[in-house]
């Protein structure tokens, strides 16, 4: 992997028969890590393509993480303090769509978001009266707050699909908290709100900060949705890293390419870990 | 917890059911539009051709028809059920090759002592940080030397060992006695006897839990067999899916009701034993 990126490799091309390497496949040493610090509009396709795509990435986990935690925090607190019963009910409601394959999700959020046949755009047009037609995940025209539409959309159906997960952990790491501090907040005649922002998020940092990097990591990734939502469009306002890197090296036979860009997403996500290890050292007990 | 609430001061009872009341109707209204997606697909594949095109859409089917399942399941473009063995055929091979290599080497990397142990356990531990768009280029051309392509076991070999599963039966694997094991030894059992007939028991929700989640994420898989399968028939599910989307763009009824087969079966399946992964995902914390 590490040899692959100082080449100019494409399998179709013959070389030496050491790993097919040499020959037609030339050995151009940092040249792939020196081009990618061209920023220049002359730079060739593949190296604007990639500026591109890591900021599409960068965005898309900095604006899951956030908003995945806003969403599944109180979530968890409320599914925590209902009866067993109707705990373990929301909770398979929230979990299905982690069982889906991504694909699943991809083609019903497809759906949802139809320009013509979708519900969203219906429930619009019966709300508004008047009959929308958006094209969610082809106008490269629309942005919300400067983030193209087509990217909240796969971010809206990645939260819908991954929510699940934070949520069965914080619901876990919610019940380990003992009963008797809950209690003693209740007794004491703390207000919901003061129990969550005192109690909960406090008592539960180690688990946020776990669940926060293992998200990114994993928002990082996401291949499956972007390739079968949008693949990459419109305009490139969705091409994730690890798009770019499967279309470079499958699409394209640019492999050698290819190689050095996933070697750059290992080091985005390889600094992450690390920064993860370093703050869950601050991990206590109650 | 209620009883205490409802102590302290007069009037506190009917807050607390006033709030119990807003915080069940909050639940239920998330409830719904998480499911919304799933049902908005189950009625879409009730729905006949022309009622799809119809616009402004509508939510409940007007005729309720079963029909676009019978058009799939006779598609003869569409071989279901090769596809379905495909499936079944990488996620079983995988569930069986990494219970077996797992619980395997968890044992040897808790129990046996010996020179390099803990570098090999580091070893293990940072090969799951790799991406796997990073392994997917140079796990291409290895198959691609070895004549793998195209290949179902091309999906299952490179995922002899699985990183992951090492780990989570190594920590369970640490918490068994090494006096049991050690008793069995002086009784005369051999290695193999006692990882069978001792430890391997004692593994069995770990094991349950593992080979679903090893099923379910083989199931699901999209790039890797992207990658590796090019031919129609050798194709899995999720593959098949996405290329009978591109077929029938302008039959959105069908590719509903395909996905509703695909997607709906497993879902039921892991649905009722979600206690077991649940637990799984809150026992190792892992993605």
């Amino acid at each position: 992997m590490l040899v692959l990126a100082f080449f100019e490799f494409s399998p179709r091309r013959s070389g030496t028969p050491f790993l097919g390497l040499g020959a037609d496949n030339p050995f151009v040493g940092l040249e792939h890590f020196r081009q990618m610090f061209d920023f220049a509009d002359t730079a060739p396709l593949e190296v604007r393509q990639f500026h591109t795509a890591l900021k599409v990435t960068l965005l898309f986990a900095f604006l899951i993480v956030p908003l995945n935690l806003a969403i599944t925090l109180p979530l968890a607190a409320m599914i925590e303090s209902v009866g067993r019963r109707s705990r373990v009910w929301f909770r398979t409601v929230f979990f299905l769509p982690v069982l889906t394959s991504a694909v699943g999700v991809a083609i019903i959020w497809g759906f949802v978001l139809h320009p013509q046949r979708g519900l969203l755009n219906a429930l619009i047009s019966r709300v508004t009266g008047g009959s929308t037609v958006i094209a969610w995940t082809t106008d490269p025209n629309l942005s919300f707050l400067g983030i193209p539409i087509a990217l909240l959309a796969v971010s809206v159906a990645y939260l819908w699909q991954d929510i699940g997960y934070n949520l069965v952990i914080f619901v876990a790491a919610l019940q380990a908290v003992p009963d008797s501090v809950k209690e003693a907040a209740l007794v004491d005649g703390a207000s919901a709100g003061q129990r969550f922002r005192l109690i909960t998020l406090p008592l539960l940092k180690p688990t946020i900060l776990l669940a926060s990097v293992l998200t990114m990591i994993s928002a990082f990734q996401v291949f499956d949705l972007f390739q079968v939502m949008t693949d990459g469009g419109p305009e490139d306002q969705t091409r994730a890293l690890s798009l770019d890197i499967y279309q470079n090296a499958f699409r394209f036979q640019r492999m050698g390419w290819a190689a050095a860009v996933s070697l750059v997403l290992f080091l985005v996500v390889f600094t992450i870990s690390r920064a993860q290890s370093r703050l869950l050292r601050t991990d206590w007990e109650y | 917890m209620a009883t205490v609430a409802s102590v302290p001061r007069r009037g506190a009872l009917a807050r607390h059911r006033a709030t119990r009341a807003a915080l069940y109707a909050a639940l239920i209204a998330f409830g719904i539009v998480a499911a919304l997606p799933f049902v908005w697909m189950i009625l879409a594949s009730l729905k006949t051709g022309a009622e799809i095109r119809q616009f402004p859409p509508t939510f409940f089917p007007q005729a309720p028809t079963l029909a676009n399942y019978g058009t799939i399941v006779s598609d003869p473009e569409l071989p279901l059920e090769l596809f379905y063995r495909n499936s079944l055929f990488v996620a079983l091979s995988n569930v069986v090759t990494t219970l077996f290599t797992s619980s395997l080497l968890g044992y040897v990397l808790a129990k046996y002592r010996f020179r390099g142990r803990q570098a090999l356990f580091w070893f293990v531990l940072a090969t799951m940080m790799i991406p796997a768009q990073v392994t997917m280029i140079p796990g291409y051309l290895i198959l691609l030397q070895l004549g793998l392509l195209n290949n179902l076991w091309g999906l299952v070999l490179p995922a002899f060992i699985d990183a992951f599963g090492v780990f989570v039966m190594r920590q369970f694997i640490l918490s068994i006695s090494d006096d049991e094991i050690w008793s069995a030894r002086v009784d005369g059992a051999s290695e193999w006897r006692i990882y069978r007939s001792v430890v391997l028991p004692q593994l069995k929700p770990v094991l349950a839990t593992l080979g679903m989640l090893t099923f379910m994420f083989n199931w699901n898989a999209y790039l890797w067999p992207l990658i590796v399968l090019t031919e129609q028939d050798k194709r899995t599910l999720p593959i098949i899916l996405t290329w009978y989307q591109t077929q029938r763009t302008a039959q959105l009824e069908l590719v509903m009701a395909a996905s509703v087969l695909m997607v709906i079966p497993v879902l039921l399946v892991f649905a009722a034993s979600q206690k077991w992964i649940v637990r799984g995902l809150t026992l190792t914390g892992g993605k």
